[in-house]
């Protein structure tokens, strides 16, 4: 499988590299190293013009997107009806961008389309690599999604990055050291994580998808 | 170590205050008071060598004279350093106050040794690149000129500084696998970096300017005797947007030495950016950012943490993109109206 990954960091790349090929159990080869966005709303900003790249200037089978969430609405399960939008779901809004993007395109090199594989870190990708070590056991979605609806977070990013890094300030090679290290954790079985990150289960529904027919929304008929 | 800094008609720092963190990241418009602020710091520096103002003995001055006044963080903070100025380009006294509502046990004359080391930075990659004299080796020059003699006395008599330096400086510049350092002359040592997979070197001079700053940045952070406050201008200068990530870290090193494994005592600094990139690494922690603006002939400072709506204006755009948009202030403001001439206004 021939993919690129759009992230935020190295470190994150690093890790969402190895998650992709738990999930899609295949050899990848990366065909356009290190794409890069300074943030979320940078994300959304670039992703029209890397799209295009991949699918005119590459012979990319898919793009692997993976953000955090922040503070915006957490995509559910309701989102995922058909013609459903939710403008501060950051889900939705990137598979919004997938679709109108690769819409007006014309097929090149031999595919129809660049695949699509988005996920979304609730709130942070530190919890992902937080899933699963007993002493971090209240880290999960559904935990962020509760706290939102009741106005009371249970964790903040800031205490996140603290429990994986052990600092609020780490270096870029303590910080990917720490990715790995947590990510290892996944690399045989990422059930765990996507049960308890549906936004993590997400991305993986999308990369298993990949070979199998799409409808024009990009979803796998 | 300096907690905050108070201005009165020095420069363009007519009435400014600003409260300082260990890791200070200031960011405004050309002329807007952000090298004043830096000049202060020096200033200190050089009044800290000579004896303090006696009783009877100070000259007199207006009420309105140019002063500094500088506060600090425990231990020292029950000190107040006053410098006054007979004008913006003469400080000459410096008083020192105790202040009744600090608690530190830190003495004036410890205080002292500290300011005494404080240094500011303003790399010349066409001086980093020079052959370096030998003899200049124990403390890293303003322009970074003698980095050369400092690398010979690291991989000579401090072989874990200079390999940890190594280390970090082939990790970010990875089409380079090795430097060697080499007699010019006598006296005189420079350095080359060679090229991956090649038995080719490209020495000193041909090297880029950003690859040059960044050597010195490294050396700054891997220093076992880095001085007590470092201030630097233009950080970002020369760099990729995507290497900014690693001088942040190499400054952090100094500022917070524990969150990076290392047990020496923590270095206040002081950097000067105009890089949207660069500021947008500090979105976690935006206390350390400082914003300069001049308004009319006064400059200003202001903090972001100010700004309680940031949290949403985040949500839209990244923080170096909200700075240059300008609903931060601290942006150049650009005079089209009318139709004077230059020259012509009054």
């Amino acid at each position: 499988m021939k993919l690129a990954i759009l992230s935020e960091s190295p470190a994150d790349e690093a890790a969402i590299e190895r998650l992709v090929g738990a999930v899609l159990r295949e050899p990848l080869v990366r065909v356009q190293s290190a794409l890069r966005a300074r943030g979320w709303p940078s994300v959304a900003q670039v992703l029209p013009a890397v799209i295009r790249h991949l699918h005119f200037e590459t012979n990319a089978d898919g793009l692997v997107v993976v953000v955090d969430s922040d503070d915006s609405v957490v995509h559910t399960a309701e989102h995922d009806r058909p013609n459903y939008f939710h403008p501060l779901c950051r889900m939705c809004r990137l598979r919004a961008v997938f679709r109108q993007t690769t819409k007006k395109l014309p097929p090149a090199r031999g595919r129809a389309r660049v695949l699509r594989a988005v996920g979304v870190a609730v709130p942070a990708v530190e919890a992902w690599y937080l899933s699963g070590r007993p002493a971090d056991a209240d880290v999960s979605e559904k935990a962020w999604i509760d706290g939102q609806s009741r106005g009371h977070l249970p964790y903040t990013r800031a205490q996140l990055k603290f429990r994986v890094y052990g600092t609020d300030r780490p270096s870029l090679v303590h910080e990917t050291n720490c990715a790995l290290r947590e990510i290892a954790r996944f690399l045989p079985d990422t059930r765990r994580l996507e049960n308890d990150f549906p936004g993590f289960a997400s991305l993986a529904t999308d990369l298993r998808g990949w070979g199998q027919p799409y409808d024009e929304d990009g979803r796998v008929e | 170590m300096i907690a905050s800094i108070a201005f009165r008609n020095f420069k363009a720092l007519r009435q400014a205050s600003v409260e300082l963190c260990p890791f200070n990241l200031v960011v405004g418009p050309n002329g807007s008071g952000k090298s004043s602020l830096i000049e202060a710091f020096v200033r200190l520096r050089t009044l800290a060598r000579m004896s303090l103002a006696g009783e009877g003995n100070e000259p007199i001055r207006s009420a309105n004279a140019p002063e500094v006044s500088f506060r600090f963080m425990p231990p020292y903070d029950r000190w107040e350093a006053v410098m006054s100025c007979a004008s913006d380009d003469k400080c000459d006294v410096l008083n020192v106050f105790p202040l009744s509502n600090g608690e530190g046990e830190g003495t004036w004359e410890a205080l002292r040794g500290k300011l005494l080391r404080i240094r500011r930075f303003e790399l010349d990659h066409a001086a980093i690149a020079r052959p370096a004299s030998r003899k200049e080796n124990q403390e890293l020059k303003p322009d970074g000129g003698n980095l050369a003699a400092l690398l010979l006395r690291w991989r000579d008599q401090l072989p874990d500084v200079f390999s940890a330096w190594a280390t970090q400086a082939l990790r970010v510049f990875p089409e380079y696998d090795d430097i060697q350092i080499y007699d010019v002359a006598e006296s005189d040592v420079a350095f080359s970096l060679r090229i991956t997979g090649e038995r080719t070197r490209v020495p000193a001079h041909d090297l880029s300017q950003g690859t040059l700053y960044a050597l010195v940045v490294f050396a700054l952070a891997a220093d076992p005797e880095p001085p007590s406050v470092v201030c630097i201008e233009e950080l970002e200068r020369g760099l990729h947007p995507r290497i900014l990530r690693e001088v942040q870290d190499a400054m952090y090193s100094l500022s917070h030495p524990s969150s990076h494994g290392l047990s020496r005592e923590p270095v206040q600094v002081l950097a000067t950016s105009h890089s949207p990139y660069f500021l947008d690494l500090f979105r976690d922690h935006i206390e350390e950012i400082i914003l300069t603006e001049k308004l009319g002939s006064a400059a200003h400072f202001k903090k972001l943490t100010e700004r309680k709506d940031l949290g949403e204006l985040l949500e839209g755009a990244s923080l170096g993109d909200l700075w240059y948009t300008g609903i931060f202030g601290g942006v150049p403001t650009c005079d089209l109206g009318g139709t004077v001439s230059f020259g012509e206004r009054s």
